[in-house]
Parts: C-alpha cells; structure tokens; sequence
C-alpha cells in the first residue's frame, strides 16, 4: 500500500500546487483589471501605451493618430470635438482614453459600465506622471517605469550637451498665416514646449507669460529681439514652402534672429506630441538652435 | 412762367446753408483725424524714445525703436485709418440705398462672403497656396466678391432697378448660408486653426507692414472716387424711388453704384482687418446726430470721423491691458453696444 | 403741353399682383388746365402719371411734353419741366422741411454743385407758397398730415417746372386740411398758371377744383373732357357701377358728386 500512497501523495500535490497557482492568479488585483481592448482618443497615449508594450490591446484610436504606423490600420473614433460615442461602444472597450475635458463622454461610459482614463494636458513633468499611472492602469507598471527612465535619460544627455552653450534666446511660433506674419501663436511659459525649449538650451522670450500660447503683435516681437526663430508647423505646410515662409521675416530686420539668419522651420508632428518621442524632440531642437554643440 | 421764382422776400435760413455746413464739417472732422493718426504711433505697449526713432546716426536694421514705430505702429494706424474711413462709409451708402437707418455695411452678405474666404484660407490654404503671397487676405477678397455678384444678380434678376426687399433677403440668406459653411470648416478644422480663425473673427489691424495696407488701398481709393458721385441722389433716394426719378435721379445707376462702391469698400475693408463690427453704423448715427442727415456731409464726415474712430479704438486695443492686446473688434463692440442701445431707447 | 398718345404698359412681368395693363390710352393736359385723372382703384391711374411723368417707359406708344417726346428728353430736362407729387413721402431719414424742398432744386444743379442763395430763395418762396415757411427748420416727420403735404407740393414747386402731376394728393387728409389743399392747387393754377394732372378717387375734389376731367376704367379712357361736360350720372354708372347724383351746388360753387345705391 505504500506505492499506491505515495502516487496519491504526488497527486494531491501537483494538485495543491496548482490550485495554489489559480488561485494566486485569481487573487492578484491588477492581473484581473488588466484592460484587453483599450480605445484611445488621445495620440500622445495612444503612443505610450505601445511604447510600453500594451499596442496589442489598442482596438480603436482618434482620427488624428498616425504613430507607430501600427496605428493606420485602426478604427478612428473622432477625436476632441467629435468623439464618435457608437463608434467607441460598437469596439467594445474595456479601457476608453479620454480628454480632460469630455465630459459627456466620460458620464456615457460610466453609464455604460466602462472604464474612462481621464487625461489632462500639463508640462513636461506631467507627460511622466502620465506615463507612469497609464503603465498602473494597464498593469504594465515595470514597463512604463522602464520608459520614463529612458526619456529622462535621453533628456539628460542633451541637456548635458549644451550645458556649455550660451542660452539663445528664442521665439518658439506654433502657428502663423501662410505668406505673412499675422495671426501668430508663440510658445509662452508655460507647458511642455517651454519645458523642451529649457532642456535644448535655449529661453523662450515669452517666458515670464504664464499661458501655454501667446499672440504676441509685431511690436511685442521686436520688443523681445530673439536671437532665434523657432517654427514648429506639423500641419499643412510643404517642403518646398518653407525657404519661402523664412523669408516672410525679412519685413522686421531689426531682430536678431533675422540679421543672423538663425531661423527654422519644422514640420515633424512628434515635435509637438507630448509623449514618448519627447526626448527625440528635444534633441532635435537642441541640434536646430546649438548646431555647433552636435558636429 | 416759373411762379416761385418771383421776388418774394423771405426770413433768412436759421441753419447754416450747406457749403459753409460742409466746409466747416471736413476741416472739423478732418483736423480731428489728422491729430488723432499723429499721436498713435507715439502710444503702444512697449516704451520708445521718439529721439532714437529719429535718430538717423542708428541703421535702421539695428534700430529698434524705429522700426516698432515705422514698422510696427504707423502700418497699424494707417490700416485703421483706411478701414474705419471705409466701414464708416460704406454703412451710409448702404443705409441711404436701402432706405434703412439700421443697415451696416454686412447686411448684404459681403462680410459673410469674406469671412468663409478667410476660413477656407485658414483651413485648407497650405493645399491651394501658391509662392510668398499672403493667401488668407486674397482668398476673403475673393470670397467677398463671390458674395456680393450672387446678392447683385438675385437683385437685378427682374429689372434694371434693385428691389430692396430682394437684396435685403438675398443678403439675409447669404449670411445664413455662410456662416453654416463657415461652422462646417471650424468643425473639420484642427485646434490651432480654429483659435486662429476666432482670432481673425475678432478683427486685427496689426498688418506687420505696409504691404497689405497698400494692396487693399486700391480698392478703396476707385470706392471713394464713386461714392463722391452719389451724396445727392442718396438724398433723394431715401426720400423715394418714384421722387427721386421725377426730379432726375437715374435710380438704377445710382442703386447699382452705390451697392459695387459700398460692396468694394467693405470687402476691401474685412480683407483687410476682419470683420470689424459697429464702425458701419455707430459713426453714421454718432456724425447725423452732429452735423444733420445731408448725405452730401453726412458721407465725408462719416468717412474722416470712421478713421479717426478705429485709430482711437486701436490704440485702446493694444495699450487697455498691455502687454495684452484686446482684439480691435471687441473694442468696438463694448463702445458701440451701449451706444446703439442707447439710440434704439432714444427712438422709441 | 402734356399728352400721352396710344399709350399702351402692361405688368406682363408679374410685379403688380393683379395683372394690371393700361391699353390705348391717349389723352391731353392742355396748357393752363387742372385736370383730374378720375376712375376706380386699378384702374391705371397711378401707372398713367408714371408714364407721363417718364418713370416707365410705355411698351408702345408716346408721351410727349410741349411737343417733344419724352424718350429725347434726358432725365434732368424732364424734372426742370415737370414735377411729379407721389402718393406717399416716407423719407427714411430726418429731413428738415427746408430739406426736403431743397432737393427739389436737383434738377438745376450740376453734379457737384451746391445750393445757392438763388435755390435757397426759391424754396422758401415755394413754402411761403404752401403757407409752410414757418416750418422750414422743423423736421418734416414731426409735422402733421395737412403739413407734410403742402410741404411735399412745395418741394415740387421748387422744381420751377410748367407742369405739376398729383397722385392722390388729398388722400390720407382730413376734411379741413383736404380742403386746404384743394384750395392751394386752385390758387397755384389760377394765379400762376401751373398746369396739374391729379389724379384721385374723390369725385367732389375733382369736380371742385379741376375745369377737365379724364375717366379711366380697366385700363382704358372712358371719357375726357370739360368737367361740365364729362361728369355725368350716367359717366359715373358706368364707372363705378353705382347710382349717383350729380348736380351743380349753389353754395359750393361747383358740381357735386352724391352717391345713392348700387347699380343693378
């Protein structure tokens, strides 16, 4: 009977081990709430969330996402003015990525007895904490821990690059008419743009305004005399436009960044995304107004 | 056999007769706006020594004082000049055609017109731009122009004569139409076009150079050499059609060139500036409560004072909340509100 | 010095609602005369001075004024020689009585031209006519109806014109002032020698002021000549389908016009 005693021995416990197995996995909070179908309506998260390892979970994202290019093949449920509330429900979502401010949209999915990640835009710090506590909510804490070390450390070494560089005062544009110079949006003090234009090594002209975008008028601009121009335009501008948009500035002479010819043009949509590529945005920043630092 | 002409004698005129009224309302009105343009490019939000400005030991490329002011503030001022002189007589002619003291120069759809110009430029302009031109100023031109030949040929449709009925619906639908079209774009528009098309909404005199103020100049020069043709016939015109036919007034030709000089005048204008509101109508009311409502003063009064006006508010604009600048339309908006409220009260 | 011969308009193009068209119309305002233009509302009375006073141009047919058509006449010559009074004055703005006289002077000023002292003179001499020169500083949309009109007639008069077209000028007038302006059109005719077409609905006023009458009805003249001679019972039964009687009143000094029923 010994034989037979201890083969039931063995079973009972593979048994109990495996039990204890399933019921670990059962009982660990965070595996159990791990979204599977995750729906984005913001492109910064939407990057995140593969840049930590979560992109298979993505079922559905805005209509302006075009990053990773895993993306292009997704659903678009509209985006901040119109998020498309069937379009969302019909995906199925366990996860729904939402702006601060859509709240209609926020009270639908709780009705609806869906989870609803609220994000609301902040400065450079805030793309870390977003980070961070998306990596919590799908359960991809070491990953998103691992990324936020690597941005900063990227974002370390550039700062470190021009270190020695004298700060150059600049005028960072997000936005003008097409041919002249009305119509202008500039950088103020405040936001992740601002936060970048430190790390690169330069100072915003507009640092001592206490608001994310400024229209400043000619007179202000030639007040402020930048020793650079920075034009950050992802949208709508073509290539062979820009030697011709530079030259719009010929008209105010006395501005330093004119005299020197220190003004660039960028079209390159990750420059303003404030998400994962914001270290590769601060380096090329960084290389567009301290050239000398990169050779 | 003239029976009036004979030799009664009578009391002499209690009111000034017109050539001393007119006389005196130009060099009045017209002193008035030439120290007004002289002093605001003195004002602004940055502090600058009028010596440095002239100090002619200093290039000009390094000279930053002169080139706030010649750059900067006197484009600003001469814009505002030229677009208040127009808005301002723009919106008497289209009173005096339309036989209606509360018309302003956007009634007829020319703004409307302007405005979706302007928009599609800002929303779908890097598509259709071509080489260094400023495309938002050229597409409102075009677009005001599109307005006002639809509005003309619904209006002409019939007859020679303009029905007023027919332009004032005309230009009613118009705007509706527009500003659906204009909806529509904000809403396929991304963040920043949409906070530039509000910007542009609001007006903004701040040109940058004189290069846009000379390309509208132009237009507004060939508005001004047609409305010094119509004062009188405006007169008479506002009296009645039938009237002003019995006393020699071709009212066809006097209707059609009021509604292309005003029309021109205005689409000039918001191409310009955007859509300032309230100088069309504020500075009528405001001059006919001064000088009487003789269109042969009525007009050039409105047209020195409207210039005077939109510097004076310009210059509120951009030192009220300096370094915040208010957009001029807004300015006129608060000051003109109260004003026309005040108006409708004292009418009824 | 007026006439409209085979005169013939039609609203074929829709803007008056009832179709209206005046067919075949020749008639004469001769020299010195006050004629009444006589007939039921539509009849074509107000299109007929529109005609004559060059407003429309008349699909066929000629109107023409001390024996030139009008069409050869620019639009100025015909306002130095004849001054219409419309039915209705609503300016849009607040014009000063003088004001509006003044734009009576348009004819005789060149483009750019200002009033003088000699237009000045005129108009005043045309309110002292109308008995309203005590107004003249006065804003016109304050007066009352009797006032408006006189000063409305002034502003014609103002026109120094031979020829004077009425339409409806007693209308919206009560008794005295209808009385006031029937009076004043006497005078002017009379005494300075205007000639006047009026046209009216009021068979009394026409009867007591005008020495020829025109009788229209659907577009067409019915009858036109010595007031004595057109304005009959039977005339005005064929009309107005009415049943009238018309006799001369020793008091009022002229024939009068007493409806009795509907003709059957």
């Amino acid at each position: 009977m010994a034989a037979g005693s201890t083969r039931l021995t063995r079973r009972a416990v593979v048994v109990l081990i495996a039990s204890a197995a399933i019921v670990a996995r059962g009982v660990d909070p965070r595996a159990a709430e791990a979204p599977k179908r995750i729906v984005s309506l913001v492109p910064a998260l939407t990057e995140m969330l593969y840049a930590i390892g979560a992109g298979p979970q993505v079922v559905g994202v805005s209509s302006f996402d075009d990053f990773p290019p895993q993306v292009k093949s997704l659903p678009r449920v509209g985006a901040l003015v119109d998020p498309d509330m069937e379009r969302i429900l019909s995906l199925r979502p366990d996860l729904v990525i939402v702006y601060g401010s859509q709240t209609t949209v926020e009270t639908q999915l709780a009705r609806a007895g869906i989870r609803a990640y609220n994000y609301r835009h902040a400065g450079l710090a805030g793309i870390f904490s977003t980070i961070r506590d998306l990596g919590r909510t799908v359960g991809r804490e070491r990953e998103s821990e691992r990324l936020a070390q690597q941005i900063q450390q990227r974002l370390d070494s550039v700062q470190a690059r021009v270190a020695t560089q004298p700060k150059i005062r600049t005028l960072l544009v997000f936005e003008r008419d097409l041919g002249s110079l009305r119509g202008l949006y500039a950088s103020g003090g405040v936001g992740f743009m601002h936060d970048i234009l430190l790390i690169a090594g330069g100072t915003n002209v507009f640092a001592d305004v206490p608001r994310e975008a400024v229209q400043p008028s000619v007179e202000t601009i030639l007040a402020r005399a930048p020793s650079a121009i920075l034009e950050v335009r992802p949208t709508g501008l073509p290539r062979e436009r820009i030697p011709d948009e530079r030259r719009v500035w010929d008209s105010l002479p006395s501005i330093p960044a004119v005299r020197d010819g220190r003004i660039r043009i960028v079209t390159d949509d990750y420059l303003v995304t404030p998400g994962p590529r914001v270290a590769q945005a601060a380096e090329a920043i960084a290389r567009l107004i301290h050239p000398e630092a990169f050779k | 056999m003239n029976m009036v002409e004979s030799t009664v004698s009578v009391g002499a005129p209690a009111i000034r007769p017109i050539r001393a009224r007119l006389t005196l309302t130009v060099l009045g009105f017209g002193a008035l706006t030439i120290v007004t343009c002289l002093l605001a490019p003195l004002v602004g939000s940055t502090s600058i020594s009028l010596a440095r400005v002239f100090d002619r030991s200093i290039p000009f490329s390094d000279n930053v004082d002169a080139q706030i002011f010649f750059i900067a503030r006197m484009p600003r001022v001469l814009a505002g000049a030229v677009t208040g002189a127009a808005l301002a007589a723009a919106g008497v002619v289209f009173q005096a055609m339309l036989r209606n003291p509360l018309a302003t120069p956007f009634t007829l759809g020319v703004s409307a017109g302007a405005s979706l110009g302007a928009m599609s430029a800002i929303v779908l302009g890097a598509a259709v731009s071509f080489g260094p031109i400023a495309v938002v100023p050229l597409a409102s031109l075009l677009g005001a122009a599109i307005a006002a030949a639809i509005v003309y040929r619904l209006a002409t449709l019939r007859d020679r004569a303009m029905s007023t009925t027919v332009l004032l619906l005309a230009g009613v639908t118009l705007n509706s139409f527009f500003s659906a079209l204009i909806l529509f774009l904000q809403y396929i528009a991304n963040f920043a076009q949409v906070y530039r098309a509000m910007r542009w909404v609001m007006g903004d005199l701040d040109v940058g150079s004189f290069q846009p103020v000379l390309a509208a100049l132009p237009l507004i020069v060939i508005a001004f050499v047609l409305f010094a043709l119509l004062p009188s016939s405006l007169n008479l015109l506002s009296v009645g059609t039938d009237a002003a036919t019995a006393r020699g007034v071709d009212v066809a030709r006097a209707q059609r060139l009021s509604f292309v000089s005003a029309s021109l005048a205005t689409a000039a204008a918001v191409s310009l500036a955007g859509p300032i509101g309230f100088v069309g109508i504020v500075v009528p009311h405001l001059v006919r409560l001064l000088v009487g409502v003789d269109h042969r003063v009525v007009l050039p009064a409105s047209a020195l004072f409207g210039a005077a006006f939109l510097v004076a508010c310009d210059v509120g604009a951009r030192t009220l909340l300096a370094p915040l600048e208010i957009p001029v339309g807004v300015i006129t908006a608060l000051l003109g509100g109260p004003f026309f409220l005040w108006l409708l009260v004292r009418r009824g | 010095m007026l006439r409209g011969s085979d005169l013939s308009y039609g609203y074929a193009r829709g803007r008056d609602r009832s179709g209206f068209s005046l067919r075949d119309v020749t008639i004469e305002v001769p020299r010195g005369s006050l004629t009444g233009l006589l007939g039921p509302n539509g009849c074509g009375k107000t299109t007929l001075l529109r005609l004559l006073a060059g407003i429309l141009t008349p699909e066929s047919g000629t109107v023409t004024l001390k024996e030139r058509p009008l069409k050869d006449l620019s639009r100025r010559e015909i306002a130095r020689q004849l001054a219409l009074v419309p039915q209705e004055t609503h300016p849009a703005f607040d014009y000063t009585a003088l004001e509006m006289v003044l734009m009576g002077r348009h004819p005789h000023l060149g483009l750019f031209e200002l009033e003088g002292p000699h237009d000045l003179r005129v108009a005043h001499n045309a309110l002292a006519t109308t008995g309203t020169d005590h107004l003249a500083d006065r804003a016109y949309m304050t007066l009352s109806g009797g006032e408006k009109q006189r000063v409305v007639i002034a502003s014609a008069l103002a026109q120094s014109s031979d020829v004077l077209l009425l339409d409806e000028p007693t209308a919206s007038l009560d008794l005295g002032y209808q009385l006031d302006v029937a009076s004043l059109l006497s005078e002017l005719n009379r005494e300075r020698g205007v000639t006047m077409l009026l046209a009216t609905h009021d068979l009394n006023l026409a009867a007591s002021v005008c020495d020829r009458l025109i009788l229209m009805r659907e577009g067409r003249v019915i009858a036109q000549g010595q007031t004595t001679d057109v304005l009959t019972a039977s005339r005005v039964r064929d009309i107005y389908g009415v049943v009238a009687d018309v006799r001369h009143h020793e008091r009022a000094g002229h024939l009068t016009v007493t409806p009795v029923s509907r003709a059957q």
